[in-house]
């Protein structure tokens, strides 16, 4: 048992963050991480198919299950590990870098479960791991954002416990196997909330767009990464088939574009994308055919390298500018030429350019929909597809590097360790575009869908077309009025469609008060309720029992007062009573 | 008698000896001088016991759930009142804990308290003893002298070396958790005249009437649900720790709240185990009362060491609705708990007096951003509020988990409501450990990676190796605990079980009651006072 746990990849992250404070010390910080996860990297290609059986508190735990599902997901968490560290490695703070590497393993962790029970315990890890990510941008709303994020990730990770207690009680198995929407019980559906919670579904996905902005540049990079796509993977693993997944899914998927769309923070852009995206995977999972979950894994899969390499690209401008507003941007063409290249082509992954990754993955999902005859899940999904170029593959690019307006900043290059990352997450966004088998080898079933085929990519040149076309319009139409990064502002959110308008007023505000409902209404309210309560306690509770002490007190110090010390008195005063009892008793 | 025990079989009376050592401590403490040679004399003390004690680990017998290392003297053989000490799978972990706190309650003061070394060494012995005893003793009446010969030491430990409304605060503590003794006593006496014995174990296997057993029930709960605190009983235990001096707080938290519990175990379960299957619902309603409320009332504090007073009476509500779930996980669970929570909470208020020692505040908002210039302490904080908050890994996680475990396989709303009490846990540690660790101004950074320490003069400085060694000792425990918990769940097995055997006997009887007869209680307690003239 003990040998089979240093087998476990997340050992691995775990004691290479331990370690890092030490390895800091002796100047070898840089090289412990691009070795730690490139050795996990290379260890995931030989693991057994079950490792690390314990016996704990008489549970069966399984740390190490492993199958085709797994395989891909742990091919890409851990090459995202090693990006992400690459294009950290010019940061020295140790902790930031732990932190990271203990989000890894937990998301590792996870994915390699067999059972409830490990999940839990590795979910929570992710979520405390990662909070750091946030509170080492050491700004006061990324403080508090933090706190928040860890707060609503405690929560659905309790949700997540109370289902995996009451699904124990059912069947006194804790094992995690796929189950049937057919007989799926109670405490099944609150462990998929528990899920959701982390797949960012709405209306449980504030914590997303509220977090991932505030985060370092590294945390970012990182956190696109893991959260959700370990989400992903246990309700591909858990909840193949759920109607209301697939439903769900493609709801977020044009929610996320929404707000994208009107969004003016790149990184908030980003994250609302994240809620997109994910959306076609959960949406896959939710169809639950082979080719839906293929395409939910092959999905992932991409969108873990072109979201991680866009959160490099925003980074470095944010590193190097201190900025990431689009409003307060522009015109970096000049000064960051690699960066610019790298970013845009993570925009065109994203919009599923042919010859990208995202081209090949997301019309599997596509076409599994249109399979099950889902024609309005399709036609969602098609949509969503054209938001994102809108917003991540033209706007985002034209306004941070091109854009109407010079910023009037000279930054530097960035440094040459963010380009390695960015230009390894680049390559392989081009790479599985050409050479998709590559992927799709790895997918859990059998690939029988060739992208490349005349209808599948004429249909694309003409939705890409026709989006950039009008995007190209309405960016000349609206050139004149702009005359300050105002104008901008109100560009983007005017200018692009009918529909965001309409977007930005009742969905924003029911939006704006879903994220806000835990602050405003959750946080606040606590706490002074905790502060009332808490003076009823000092007060209330406090002084009946205060006041009955002091009323013994008293009562004891009026009795004292009688006494007077002459011996006469005393005598006097007792003969009198006696006196009283003899009458009394005589009368009666 | 001899049914209920095994005999001492060490070449020494280990138990004896760890009540005599801290008393003999305390003796010579009275002639020594300098308070250098003092504070080394209160550690070697406690040390030594501390060592002594470690035989009940390595010889206890996990397979019975007989008293073990018993010492039997007669001492008033009139009123059948022997002088009878010994330790079974319930008490013998919480013997430990007490004789391994106890060098960190000195180490702990070594600069906090700087008068009257010498009072504070004897009181604190003298602490130890009268802790180690309730523990020990076998005998109602020697529990009730060891339990009541607590309270003095305590109270002056916190009315010399407290803080400003120390007087308030102690004569608070005093008269409150005497008033919970009495009603001890009472009991204690009552089934004295009933059975003719103060022998624990004959109580346990005596089978009172309903009635007879919810008094002694109540009277006994009054008394513990105090020194728990269970809500509403728990407003003075902010008080006291908020005065209290570093090793009064440690002690309070650590050792002296899990008296309730340990009573709750030892006396209300198995000597009246029906009453206790009568008033479960009600206890366990209270429990999740003191969870919530707890935890409710921590997250409104500004005061670190009120906020950890109150997120104790939470976490002593999960020891309650442990016990009071009555099953195996609920009361592993529990007893678990109180020695995690002895571990967590006794680190947490030894951290809280390292940097008030710095400061000299306990607010918050005056020790924020202690992460810039105190990493090794940050480092801890952060350990033990994940503790706190029952993180995975950690040792309190096993314990809720099988608090948690044991409300879902009884009652599943229970665990529910139960479930919101670790959020608050959650919510109240990370907002103290967010608020403490980061600096919660608005800097201008926006590289991530600058490095802030170097150039900055600061009165902090990291903690010393005293210190370091106080908190990796505690730490030891929490991840011992929390990876590897079967070995202490194993010493409780054979104790758990013969207890649960002892309720599932006993509480047939209301099976009669809730079928109407509950009303009898009234008239059979005015029949009862009756008999007792």
């Amino acid at each position: 048992m003990t040998s089979s746990i240093f087998m476990h990849p997340a050992t691995m992250f775990i004691i290479g963050a331990l370690l890092l404070p030490l390895a800091n010390k002796l100047k070898i910080q840089k090289i412990w991480l691009v070795l730690v996860p490139l050795l996990a990297f290379i260890q995931i290609h030989y693991l057994p198919e079950s490792f690390g059986r314990v016996e704990w508190l008489g549970f069966d735990l399984q740390f190490g299950r492993v199958d085709q599902l797994t395989v891909v997901f742990l091919h890409v968490f851990t090459l995202m590990a090693l990006i992400g560290s690459i294009f950290g490695l010019h940061v020295k703070e140790s902790g930031q870098h732990a932190a990271a590497w203990l989000y890894v393993a937990g998301s590792l962790g996870t994915t390699l479960a067999g059972d409830y029970l490990t999940i839990f315990i590795f979910w929570e890890l992710m979520a405390f791991a990662s909070v750091f990510l946030v509170w080492y941008r050491k700004r006061r709303r990324s403080i508090e954002a933090g706190y928040r994020y860890l707060l609503v990730h405690t929560f659905g990770g309790l949700v997540l416990l109370g289902g995996i207690f009451l699904h124990y009680q059912n069947g006194h198995d804790l094992s995690f196997v796929a189950i049937s929407p057919d007989t799926a019980t109670l405490a099944q559906y609150i462990i998929m909330v528990g899920f959701m919670l982390n797949a960012a579904v709405p209306p449980i996905h504030a914590w997303l767009p509220d977090a991932y902005p505030e985060a370092t540049v590294i945390g970012a990079v990182f956190m696109c990464a893991f959260t959700t796509k370990t989400a992903v993977y246990v309700l591909a693993r858990g909840f193949a088939g759920f109607e209301a997944l697939m439903i769900l899914g493609a709801i977020m998927t044009l929610y996320g574009v929404f707000y994208a769309v009107i969004e003016n923070d790149a990184r908030r852009i980003l994250a609302y994308h994240i809620v997109s995206q994910v959306g076609y995977m959960v949406c896959g999972v939710g169809i639950g055919t082979e080719m839906a979950v293929n395409g939910a894994a092959a999905h992932a899969y991409a969108h873990i390298l072109y979201k991680a390499l866009l959160f490099m690209g925003v980074g470095s401008v944010l590193e190097m500018t201190g900025r990431s507003k689009l409003s307060e941007l522009g015109g970096l063409y000049k000064y960051m030429p690699v960066s610019m290249v790298f970013t845009v082509i993570g925009g065109i992954a994203i919009s599923g350019f042919p010859l990208t990754s995202g081209f090949i993955s997301k019309s599997m999902i596509i076409a599994a929909a249109a399979e099950e005859q889902q024609i309005i899940i399709m036609l969602m999904l098609s949509l969503a597809a054209v938001g994102t170029f809108l917003s991540v593959g033209i706007k985002l690019p034209y306004y941070i590097w091109f854009g109407p307006n010079d910023c009037g900043l000279k930054p530097k290059e960035v440094y040459w360790n963010m380009k390695v990352g960015m230009s390894i997450a680049a390559f392989m966004c081009i790479f599985l575009g050409i050479f998709p088998g590559y992927l799709y080898n790895m997918l859990p079933y059998a690939v029988h869908w060739h992208p490349y085929t005349a209808h599948h990519l004429a249909e694309t040149f003409y939705l890409l077309g026709f989006t950039g076309f009008a995007f190209y319009l309405m960016s000349k139409y609206l050139k004149p009025h702009d005359v300050s990064n105002l104008d901008l502002d109100w560009f983007y959110r005017r200018g692009a469609d009918w529909f965001m308008w309409l977007a930005r007023h009742p969905v924003n505000a029911s939006n704006e008060w879903v994220s806000n409902v835990y602050q405003n209404v959750g946080l606040r309210f606590t706490r002074a309720t905790a502060k009332a309560l808490s003076w009823f306690d000092w007060e209330g509770i406090d002084w009946a029992l205060d006041g009955s002490a002091r009323g013994v007190v008293k009562s004891g110090d009026q009795v004292r007062q009688f006494q007077t010390g002459k011996l006469q008195q005393y005598i006097g005063a007792a003969a009198a009573l006696i006196f009283i009892v003899l009458i009394v008793v005589v009368l009666i | 008698m001899e049914n209920y025990l095994i005999l001492n079989t060490l070449n020494f009376p280990i138990l004896s000896t760890l009540l005599i050592l801290p008393v003999i401590g305390a003796i010579v403490a009275m002639f020594l001088r300098g308070d250098t040679m003092l504070k080394y004399w209160g550690l070697a003390v406690t040390l030594v016991t501390a060592l002594a004690s470690l035989p009940l680990w390595s010889s206890f017998d996990q397979t019975t759930a007989k008293y073990q290392f018993v010492e039997l003297r007669h001492w008033f053989p009139a009123l059948h009142l022997d002088y009878v000490l010994g330790v079974d799978g319930i008490s013998v972990l919480l013997v430990l804990l007490t004789t391994l706190i106890m060098p960190l309650c000195i180490l702990c003061s070594w600069t906090y308290i700087k008068t009257r070394w010498k009072e504070f060494v004897i009181v604190t012995l003298l602490m130890e003893t009268a802790m180690l005893g309730v523990f020990l003793s076998l005998n109602t009446v020697l529990f009730y002298i060891f339990w009541e010969g607590m309270l003095v030491p305590m109270y002056l430990i916190i009315a010399i070396w407290g803080g400003a409304r120390k007087d308030y605060a102690s004569i608070k503590f005093f008269l409150y958790t005497f008033a919970g003794s009495i009603f001890l006593l009472v009991a204690i006496i009552a089934m004295y005249i009933t059975t003719g014995t103060f022998f624990i174990p004959e109580l346990m296997d005596h089978s009172f009437g309903f009635s007879y057993q919810m008094w002694i029930f109540s009277a006994c709960a009054i008394g513990f649900a105090i020194k728990m605190p269970m809500f509403p009983f728990h407003t003075w235990l902010p008080a006291a720790h908020v005065e209290a001096p570093v090793a009064g707080s440690v002690i309070l938290a650590s050792i002296l709240l899990k008296m309730g519990g340990y009573g709750f175990l030892r006396f209300c379960l198995p000597m009246a185990p029906a009453a206790t299957a009568y008033c479960m619902p009600f206890m366990i309603v209270m429990s999740l009362v003191s969870i919530i409320v707890g935890g409710y009332l921590a997250l409104g504090q500004s005061d670190i060491k009120k906020l950890i007073a109150y997120s104790s009476v939470g976490h002593m509500g999960f020891v309650t609705l442990g016990i009071f779930l009555l099953n195996d996980a609920g009361i592993k669970g529990a007893m678990l708990q109180m020695l995690n929570h002895g571990v967590t909470t006794g680190a947490l208020f030894i951290l809280i007096g390292i940097i008030y020692e710095r400061t000299h505040s306990r607010e918050i908002a005056d020790n924020s951003k202690l992460g810039m210039f105190m990493p090794i302490y940050v480092t801890f904080l952060g350990i033990f509020s994940l503790s706190s908050l029952a993180f995975p890994g950690t040792n309190s996680f096993v314990s809720e988990f099988l608090v948690l475990y044991g409300a879902f396989d009884k009652f599943p709303l229970v665990g529910a409501v139960s479930i919101l009490g670790a959020i608050l846990a959650a919510a109240y540690m990370l907002r103290l450990l967010q608020k403490m660790v980061w600096d919660d101004s608005d800097g201008h950074v926006h590289h991530g990676h600058d490095d802030h320490e170097g150039g900055e003069s600061h009165a902090l400085f990291d903690c010393n190796a005293r210190e370091f060694i106080q908190l990796a000792f505690l730490t030891v425990f929490v991840f011992w605990i929390g990876l590897h918990p079967t070995p202490l769940l194993d010493m409780m097995d054979s104790s758990v079980t013969h207890l649960l055997h002892q309720i599932d006997a006993g509480s047939i009887v209301p099976e009669a009651v809730k079928h109407g007869e509950s009303h009898a209680l009234l008239e059979n307690a005015g029949a009862w006072i009756k008999n007792l003239f």
